[in-house]
């Protein structure tokens, strides 16, 4: 088969280009261009059939390679099942970023107050890379947890006292103690946790559940996130849309970002002078123009966005419901504390995540900054955990009471673990910590998750994991288990490669922490 | 396989085929060989000795073939696995070049050289049952099936497409397995949903397992028809306007385990009916008249 020449296009008579008429581009290259399923159904039944009702069940349905082996095609509204029944229909993803210290929070290390200021062990060290930060420190002095532990819960799991709302609900949580990654700095430590590679350009793990399993309200998107107010101001890192992007998915399974203040989402509001019909008919116009295009062209990423433009005139009348929270019982504000009134705090975006999974949004990620704290570690951290603690808490409770808890799975932990030895001048009151890849601790609640257990074990310093590793794509196919999907199962097909969320290195499902 | 077609249309082949075939499963099926032995080594040999390849001139995918032995002759004699060439090559030290499986594929399992031991020293023949062998680890329990919830939905499919197209609900699979049972699904627009639409949807409520009718309009009135909707395993019926009255209907609900009342004006008198439900075992009361304390 040879390429058509650019200026002799055969296929459109003189129209314009097409992806086919590009000269030098392999067949296979141009074929992967057209390929996602539902695009080819779409051209099939050509752009004049697809009115204004058509476009809403494009949004959140492509069909994903969840069904590979079973196919003919299903009816519309049939299509994107699990691989087996789900326990978590929806998850809440607390993101830490930056790096909770272990120590001062669930990794209790006593044996290490004896040890104040020896220095590390090079046998624990095992000749381990450090970073620029501290390689060049003369000594690595241990610093042990300024902050008491303590048992709590039925479970008697050990508790920082800087958690001490968390601390009620410890029985509701399966904590883990031995995540590791590879990554040793925050960005592509960031990314490896929110898209399984450390590269830009994966989809995240939200794009990836919208895709593999569509919308539960199509009114609203799939995917959400929302950042929070720095409790710190040092040591802050940037959050990108990389962090909640669809990478090669198709654009609609991105995350929608909802910020603080009058306007959630960015001109959502009709500006002044414009209502709704004269907006429906601004739409209808773009997406017509946009069909011709597409038309002409091919690239799936113009009936995202046509998706795009219907849904942001749904969530012109389900974001306003959604944030106003006029009609939450006095309660509401009792258990997640003053703070949820403003917004953009931790605590607001818990009570909307809460708000989020009600009203069936399978995916929110709630990103809290500035725990990085390389230096004034104690005093830093005790901000932090006093920001967030009873919000974290409270979600748990109320998603329980609500009945929520059983099927939304809430993940909270950061992207990797700190040191033993301090990064700095240690004091008996003062130390920092750096960053630590090898282990990390997080904890998971609800979603069919055994509650009331701790998983995984480190060494006395919290350097090395003694037991239970969970590498992050342990921690990816587990979450996807909840789901339902068999994470070697949800794939697609870009650059030549079934891509897929956990990528070819091993990694596996830990059923020993499922109920 | 290329021969394939051809054979299936040449009756008498294919008669005899099958005959045969039945015959060795009928006459080996029970025995050790056939229900230990040679899983192992379809799985871990056969690749390299088989019909398509023959190292060292041995085939293993059947006993007729094994007993033949490979170039050195017989890879197993009766009685003496220690002299039996195809025991001592998968006890040697994984690094030995004579080692097999070949080629770094990975080892067998202990519990494996442990069943090729046994039946070598039981005489390595296709004849001793599998129950005459003692000894040997025991097979890992075969998963079971997962139970059928409902009818399979799958070949009503253009009943439930026009359902959800009228109703303006949808009717999503709990899972690709069509006995998995459907959930209803109102999320989009419970507005729509009320106590008409799930009279609507009686033809197919043999196939909802679970009803998500969290701030639907459906009413007491709509419980009725729900209380025919037998398969429901879980009900969400926050924030709706149902009563006890609406409640205490859902007694035939006998495969119920899970229903959520939060926010609803539902008291002690609604729930005390429901108490007999065999299967129920979480019932969500946050924000109604029976208090905080949910059981
Ligand atoms: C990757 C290919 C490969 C696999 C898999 C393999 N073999 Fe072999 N096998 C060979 C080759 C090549 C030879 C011939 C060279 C040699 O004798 O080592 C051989 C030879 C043998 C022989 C010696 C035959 C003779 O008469 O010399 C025995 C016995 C044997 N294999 C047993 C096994 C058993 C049992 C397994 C499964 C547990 C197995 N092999 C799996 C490649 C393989």
């Amino acid at each position: 088969m040879h390429s058509p020449d650019f200026h002799n296009c055969s296929d459109h008579c003189g129209e314009n280009p097409t992806v086919w008429d590009l000269p030098g581009l392999p067949q296979s290259l141009k074929r992967e261009w057209l390929t996602a399923e539902t695009r080819r159904h779409f051209l099939g039944r050509g752009v004049k059939a697809l009115g204004a009702a058509g476009l809403a069940t494009l949004l959140g349905r492509s069909a994903p390679h969840l069904l590979a082996a079973d196919a003919p095609a299903p009816a519309a509204g049939l299509d994107l099942r699990p691989h087996f029944a789900p326990k978590a229909k929806r998850a809440i993803y607390l993101f830490m970023a930056g790096a909770p210290s272990q120590f001062e929070t669930w990794d209790y290390k006593p044996a290490l107050a004896p040890m104040f200021d020896k220095d590390l062990p090079e046998s624990v060290r095992g000749g381990q890379v450090l970073t620029g930060m501290t390689a060049s420190q003369a000594r690595l002095p241990v610093a042990p947890s300024l902050y008491k532990f303590a048992q709590h819960g039925k479970s008697g799991t050990w508790v920082s006292e800087l958690l001490p709302h968390t601390a009620k609900v410890v029985d509701d949580l399966c904590v883990i103690k031995s995540l590791h990654t590879e990554a040793i700095n925050h960005e592509p430590a960031i990314l490896s946790i929110t898209t399984g590679n450390m590269f830009p350009g994966k989809p995240s793990l939200g794009a990836w559940l919208s895709y593999g399993l569509g919308a539960i309200n199509d009114e609203l998107p799939t995917f959400v996130v929302m950042t929070s107010k720095m409790p710190v101001r040092t040591n802050v890192q940037a959050l990108s849309n990389r962090l909640w992007s669809s990478g090669f998915l198709s654009p609609e399974h991105a995350a929608v970002s909802l910020r603080s203040g009058a306007d959630p989402v960015l001109y959502l509001n009709n500006p002044t002078g414009i209502d709704g019909e004269v907006r429906r008919a601004m739409i209808d116009g773009v997406n017509s123009l946009n069909s011709d295009l597409f038309n002409r062209v091919g690239d799936p990423e113009i009936n995202a966005r046509i998706a795009q433009y219907e849904m942001a005139f749904r969530m012109q009348t389900s974001v306003p419901e959604l944030t106003d929270f006029s009609d939450e019982p006095a309660s509401t504000w009792e258990l997640y504390g003053p703070k949820a009134k403003e917004p953009g705090t931790y605590a607001y975006n818990c009570l909307m995540a809460r708000r989020l999974a009600e009203r069936g949004v399978r995916f929110s990620q709630v990103f809290l900054r500035t725990w990085d704290n390389h230096s004034q570690l104690p005093e830093r951290i005790k901000i932090m955990c006093g920001d967030s603690d009873q919000a974290t808490a409270a979600l748990i409770t109320d998603l329980k009471q609500r009945g929520m808890l059983d099927d939304t799975l809430v993940v909270w932990g950061g992207e990797f673990g700190r040191t033993v030895y301090s990064q700095g001048t240690l004091t008996p009151t003062n130390y920092g910590r750096d960053h630590h890849p090898r282990c990390f601790s997080m904890w998971m609640a609800g979603g069919g998750v055994k509650p009331g257990i701790s998983y995984g074990e480190t060494d006395d310093f919290s350097y090395n994991i003694v037991k239970d590793p969970v590498h992050i794509r342990d921690l990816h196919a587990t979450i996807f288990n909840q789901f339902g999907i068999d994470h070697n199962r949800l794939s697609f097909k870009f650059q030549g490669l079934d891509q897929k969320l956990t990528g070819v290195l091993p990694s596996r499902v830990i059923n020993e922490i499922l109920a | 396989m290329k021969s394939w077609p051809n054979f299936l249309r040449c009756p008498a082949w294919s008669a005899l085929c099958a005959f045969g075939a039945l015959a060795t499963f009928v006459r080996g099926e029970d025995s050790f060989y056939a229900q230990r032995v040679a899983p192992i080594l379809d799985k871990n040999c056969v690749v390299c000795h088989g019909a398509k390849k023959q190292k060292g001139d041995l085939r293993l995918d059947s006993f007729a073939e094994l007993v033949k032995g490979g170039k050195n002759g017989a890879v197993v004699k009766a009685g003496d696995p220690k002299d039996s060439e195809l025991y001592v090559r998968v006890t040697l030290h994984p690094e030995d070049e004579d080692f097999m499986p070949a080629d770094s594929k990975p080892p067998l399992k202990p519990a494996e050289v442990k069943v090729l031991e046994l039946w070598i020293a039981a005489g390595a023949d296709d004849r001793t049952p599998a129950s005459a062998v003692k000894g040997a680890p025991a097979l890992a329990a075969p998963k079971a099936p997962t139970p059928a919830l409902t009818a399979d939905w799958q070949p009503r499919r253009a009943e439930i497409a026009a359902l959800e197209k009228t109703l303006g609900i949808r009717l999503v699979p709990r899972s690709r397995l069509g006995t998995d049972g459907l959930v209803l699904r109102t999320a989009s627009a419970p507005g729509l949903c009320d106590d008409a639409t799930l009279a609507k949807l009686a033809p197919v409520a043999d196939l909802i397992v679970e009803a998500e009718l969290a701030r639907t309009k459906v009413t007491d009135a709509g419980l009725a028809a729900l209380a025919t909707f037998v398969e429901l395993r879980t009900l969400d019926l926050t924030r709706t306007a149902v009563t006890s009255t609406g409640v205490a209907k859902l007694v035939t609900l006998k495969k119920l385990e899970s229903l959520n009342l939060t926010a609803t004006a539902v008291d002690e008198a609604g729930i005390a009916p429901l108490k007999s439900l065999p299967a129920l075992k979480q019932t969500w009361l946050f924000g109604t008249k029976v208090g905080a304390a949910a059981p």
